[in-house]
């Protein structure tokens, strides 16, 4: 034991050298990791120290033990919607008001003034995602969705009148939130509810239930015509509607046997969830 | 039973605490030793690759565009391929590789937080939103792996996963813009 | 000292009553994931219980044990009352309701986006703001460990503090770096991004102050287990603790080692590049140093308890030792846990490796087995330990104690490690329905039983527990009185300043935390990453 008379000594020696050790570890780690480790695998792949170091420190894109390849720069995209936040201030700023307006003129003929369409070849709208409409009349609007009669409607709509109109058409009545799938084949209610991993069908509800946490974009089906429904996972399937990002909606419904596209169709339009 | 063990001196404790501490030491340095020696001879290394890409806009960008996806020889002979995470889908489904040449894979999420793993290899890397996730790498042997998503991204994450085919190097006949899909059977 | 019991007792029965709620959820679990169990379940069913069970296992769970746990040692190890009563049950009642608000959310399907949350994935807010509550409660115990251990010293002036309690300040101290990580994350992304003031995360800086909070917890989680090896395990044995100074500096290196590590969470993402990846994984290595110190410490001391009781030869102490006291058999069993479970974090921590067993099933087999494993069982042994202190009241039989011990590592052994094999097969995580078509995951199947199996084993253990801590309240037989720590071989007369108080090594973990995490950090404030459109999910 140290004598009593000299525990400061003890003490000091306590605090220096175990504050040494630990600075001169980190500090070794940092030697390793940012100097010698990446300038070495960078001789090795004919990359100079300098830009090695940039890379191991993620200042420059790459890795530091291997070229990084050169980017390929092209074509046409699906759709030119993107969802910043100036979008979607856009979207909070929307006035029903005057997309009632506007819904009086245009849309009413087809979709009806409460968004419940005059033909089952039209969509329903009441109650749909604000966002949904807009994307899709964006994509009118830009030719990434085509319909011998949306196409020149949404042509001469602006940006603001087509999220007002959305705003809108969202704010009319909304559908009974809390369905019980009575009376649906469990074939159908499965694939809703479970998907087919399978198949890579992940389930209907993870992307169109409220509340899932999947894309934004996503649109209610719930109410929806049933006819409208079927048409459109057939032109998904068969590529002819390709505004869906990545093919999502395109590489599920080329997967769907035709007997389950009209029974997910038929369970939708009775309002199930 | 008395306590006797008041008599065992001090510095006995101290050498064998010493001792073992010395052990404890070299096991630390043999460690940290294996993993700086196959990071200088062996380039093995955590994927590293900070590319950032604003996932808002990856569906416009030129290279990660739809019909820009999926597995290319370039001019020079290098293979990449090019895949999008995305909720709840991998896209292109199945990636077709070549056995026995350096592949670099690139992954963007445009949405949430992916991940992927090739079963049967050590690819294995997170897919951020915001990043482009690369990973280098050689196929040794043939056939169909899985590629699965590995990180919750929400409801339909598991039923997230793509194929990866592994072609024999004769099997490998890339078309006109260098594109290789997979062999359909 | 009587309020002090019931303090400590509020805290120990939430916890343990999370800990039930969590092991039915797990089993359920286990089960869905099986063959036997495929197709039912909603993934919405799924997720809401992986959420509440992470959530209860480890924010509820471990928080509030030890913070039951740790009253308990500031008034037992320092002999004096508890300073400001008043201010650890207040801490406690908000952390009830703050539990309350997390799990009532979870459980109205508002907040499935795990324990670990992953924005842009985006929660309630509810849920969100309970957790921050019961970190606040936490640090309410915190400052009050550090007040307790300043009192007393002003009282002890030049004494060692006990080594229970300086353990246990080193472990508040090492509570209240962790959660920095998640405060920020949570109060500058999450919380605006619940509440609707901000539609996009910067994601990579997310992850990265997450990977702050996430290893240091598994520490404050592990650090009673080892308060219990080196304080309580030789006294039960009948021993004496071999060195005192190795105790302390094994929590030191605990406090210093477990925070400037956790990029080695990261090693797969792309938001960081290898330099800052290797500083963390070689500071990894260091932290891997004082469990293999205890190693030795603790078996040095029961070679001393096995052999004061006759055990002769180069082994035959070990027989020799009260087996039949659960906290021995406790620390055997946790220690044979360990063996295998630090095993998997050297390899977890060697990147070339990690690129094998990223996100799969060994990453949920290592914690299950380290933490559940290893740390909860001494929480058991701790608990049937120091009930009668607080009960006034003594087991009337040790058997059901054992059995219940038995039954967690036999589970325990029998659910995790064919989990690991099957993560080296490439088994993913977090997955609610496996498609059991598909050949190779088809071959996974068995195994997967095998593991259910394991699981409603810990079942049973958990509730058996349960039992046996209700029934030492009707007990009996009144308590013992004796002591609850063991002594040095040869305790200090006085030890260095630097081992006996906090402040150069509070010194030094910012200095580490600036050059581990300064980069890294940083680099998200030059350059944030594009950021990404928040997903609801209330």
């Amino acid at each position: 034991m140290a004598e009593p008379s000299e525990p400061r000594a003890v003490d000091r020696l306590w605090r220096i050298w175990p504050s040494v050790a630990v600075v001169a570890i980190v500090l070794t780690g940092a030697l390793l990791g940012i100097l010698i480790i990446p300038v070495v695998q960078g001789r090795s792949a004919g990359i100079d120290a300098f830009t090695a170091i940039c890379r191991a420190l993620g200042i420059l894109p790459g890795s530091p033990a291997s070229p990084q390849i050169p980017n390929r720069n092209p074509p046409t995209p699906v759709s030119q919607v993107v969802w910043t936040p100036s979008v979607l201030q856009i979207l909070a700023e929307a006035k029903p008001e005057r997309g009632r307006a506007k819904v009086q003129e245009v849309c009413t003929a087809c979709h009806g003034e409460q968004g419940v369409s005059v033909s089952p070849e039209f969509p329903n709208l009441a109650g749909q995602s604000g966002t949904a409409i807009y994307k899709q009349l964006n994509d009118y609007h830009t030719g990434s969705r085509t319909n011998p009669l949306m196409t020149d409607i949404a042509k001469a709509l602006d940006g603001s009148t087509i999220a007002d109109v959305a705003a809108y058409y969202a704010g009319q009545p909304m559908r009974n939130p809390n369905p019980y799938t009575l009376g649906a084949p469990d074939a159908i209610v499965q694939l809703v509810e479970l998907g087919d991993p399978n198949r890579n069908i992940p389930p209907c509800a993870a992307c169109h239930r409220q509340g899932a946490g999947g894309p934004i974009d996503a649109p209610v089906l719930a109410e929806q015509r049933q006819e409208y429904l079927t048409s459109q996972l057939k032109m998904f399937a068969s590529g002819q509607r390709r505004n869906d990002v990545y093919g999502r909606m395109r590489a599920i419904a080329a997967k769907l046997t035709d007997s389950e596209i009209d029974g997910l169709a038929a369970y939708y339009r009775a309002g199930l969830r | 039973m008395s306590d006797r063990s008041h008599e065992i001196p001090e510095r006995w404790i101290l050498h064998t605490e010493l001792l073992w501490a010395f052990g404890v030491g070299v096991l630390v340095a043999a460690t940290i030793s294996i993993i700086v020696f196959t990071a200088l001879t062996r380039n093995i290394n955590p994927p590293s690759n900070v590319e950032r890409v604003d996932p808002k806009t990856l569906h416009l960008s030129g290279e990660f565009a739809e019909q820009n996806l999926g597995t290319v020889v370039a001019a020079d002979g290098t293979v990449t391929a090019r895949i999008i995470a995305t909720q709840f889908m991998f896209a292109p489904h199945c990636i077709a590789v070549p056995q026995r040449r350096p592949v670099t894979l690139r992954f963007a999420s445009p949405d949430v937080i992916h991940g992927i793993l090739i079963t049967g290899t050590n690819v294995n890397t997170m897919v951020v939103p915001g990043y482009v996730a690369q990973v280098h790498t050689e196929f040794t042997r043939t056939g169909e792996l899985l590629m699965p998503c590995h990180e919750y991204c929400g409801l339909g994450h598991s039923e997230m996963w793509a194929n990866v085919q592994v072609l024999p190097a004769a099997e490998v006949k890339p078309d006109r813009d260098g594109r290789v899909t997979c062999a359909q059977h | 000292m009587r309020n002090t019991e019931r303090l400590c007792l509020a805290h120990l029965w939430l916890a343990f009553a999370a800990f039930v709620g969590a092991a039915v959820l797990g089993a359920w679990q286990m089960w869905v994931r099986s063959p036997l169990g495929a197709h039912t379940g909603t993934p919405g069913d799924y997720y809401m219980s992986v959420t509440a069970h992470g959530v209860a296992m480890a924010y509820v769970l471990s928080t509030f044990f030890i913070m039951g746990f740790g009253y308990f040692v500031a008034v037992t190890a320092l002999n004096r009352p508890l300073p400001g009563k008043g201010w650890a049950w207040a801490g406690f009642v908000v952390g009830v309701i703050g539990v309350l608000m997390a799990l009532v959310t979870i459980g109205l399907g508002k907040a499935s986006v795990l324990y670990t949350f992953y924005p842009p994935l985006t929660a309630s807010p509810w849920f969100y703001l309970g957790l921050v509550v019961v970190v606040l409660a936490s640090w309410v115990w915190c400052v009050l460990m550090l007040v307790s251990l300043a009192a007393w010293k002003r009282e002890n002036p030049g004494r060692p503090v006990p080594l229970a309690m300086f353990a246990t300040v080193a472990n508040a101290v090492l509570w209240l770096w962790t959660t920095v990580g998640l405060a920020v994350e949570l109060f500058y992304q999450v919380l605006p991004a619940a509440l609707g003031f901000v539609q996009t995360v910067d994601v990579g800086l997310s992850r990265t102050l997450f990977s702050w909070t996430l290893h240091a917890i598994v520490y404050f989680w592990l650090i009673p287990a080892y308060i219990a090896f080196y304080t309580m395990v030789p006294r039960a044995a009948g021993g004496r603790l071999y060195s005192d100074t190795m105790g302390r500096l094994t929590f030191i290196f605990f406090l210093i080692y477990s925070l400037p590590v956790g990029l080695h969470h990261l090693l797969m993402d792309p938001e960081h590049g290898n330099s800052f990846k290797f500083i963390q994984v070689l500071l990894t290595a260091f932290v891997a140093a004082p469990t293999v110190l205890t190693i030795f410490t603790i078996p040095a001391s029961l070679e001393i308890a096995g052999r004061l009781r006759g055990g002769r030869g180069v082994f035959g102490w070990i027989l020799a030792l009260p087996w039949d006291r659960p906290m021995v058999l406790a620390a055997g069993l946790s220690f044979v846990m360990l063996f295998f479970g630090g095993l998997g974090g050297l390899i977890n921590m060697a990147y070339g490796m990690n690129a094998m067993i990223h996100n799969t099933a060994w990453v949920t087999a290592h914690f299950h087995l380290i933490y559940g494993g290893t740390s909860v069982i001494m929480y058991f042994a701790i608990a049937y330990e120091i009930w009668p202190r607080l009960t006034g009241r003594q087991h009337q039989s040790l058997a059901p104690l054992r059995w219940q011990l038995w039954l967690w590592f036999v589970g325990m052994m029998v659910m995790t490690l064919p989990w690991h094999w099957l993560g080296l097969q490439g088994q993913w995580r977090r997955v609610a329905n496996f498609n059991y078509d598909n050949p190779i995951i088809a071959s996974w199947g068995p195994l997967v039983i095998v593991s259910l199996a394991g699981g409603l084993v810990l079942l049973a253990s958990a509730l058996l527990f349960v039992r046996n801590l209700a029934v030492l309240h009707r007990s009996v037989l009144p308590a013992p009185t004796r002591s609850l720590y063991a002594l040095a071989v040869d305790p200090p007369r006085r030890v260095p300043a630097a081992l006996n108080g906090f402040g150069l090594w509070n010194v030094l973990v910012l200095v580490v935390m600036l050059l581990a995490y300064g980069f890294p950090i940083a680099q998200f404030v030059v350059a944030p990453s594009p950021s990404a459109i928040v997903h609801r999910t209330e």
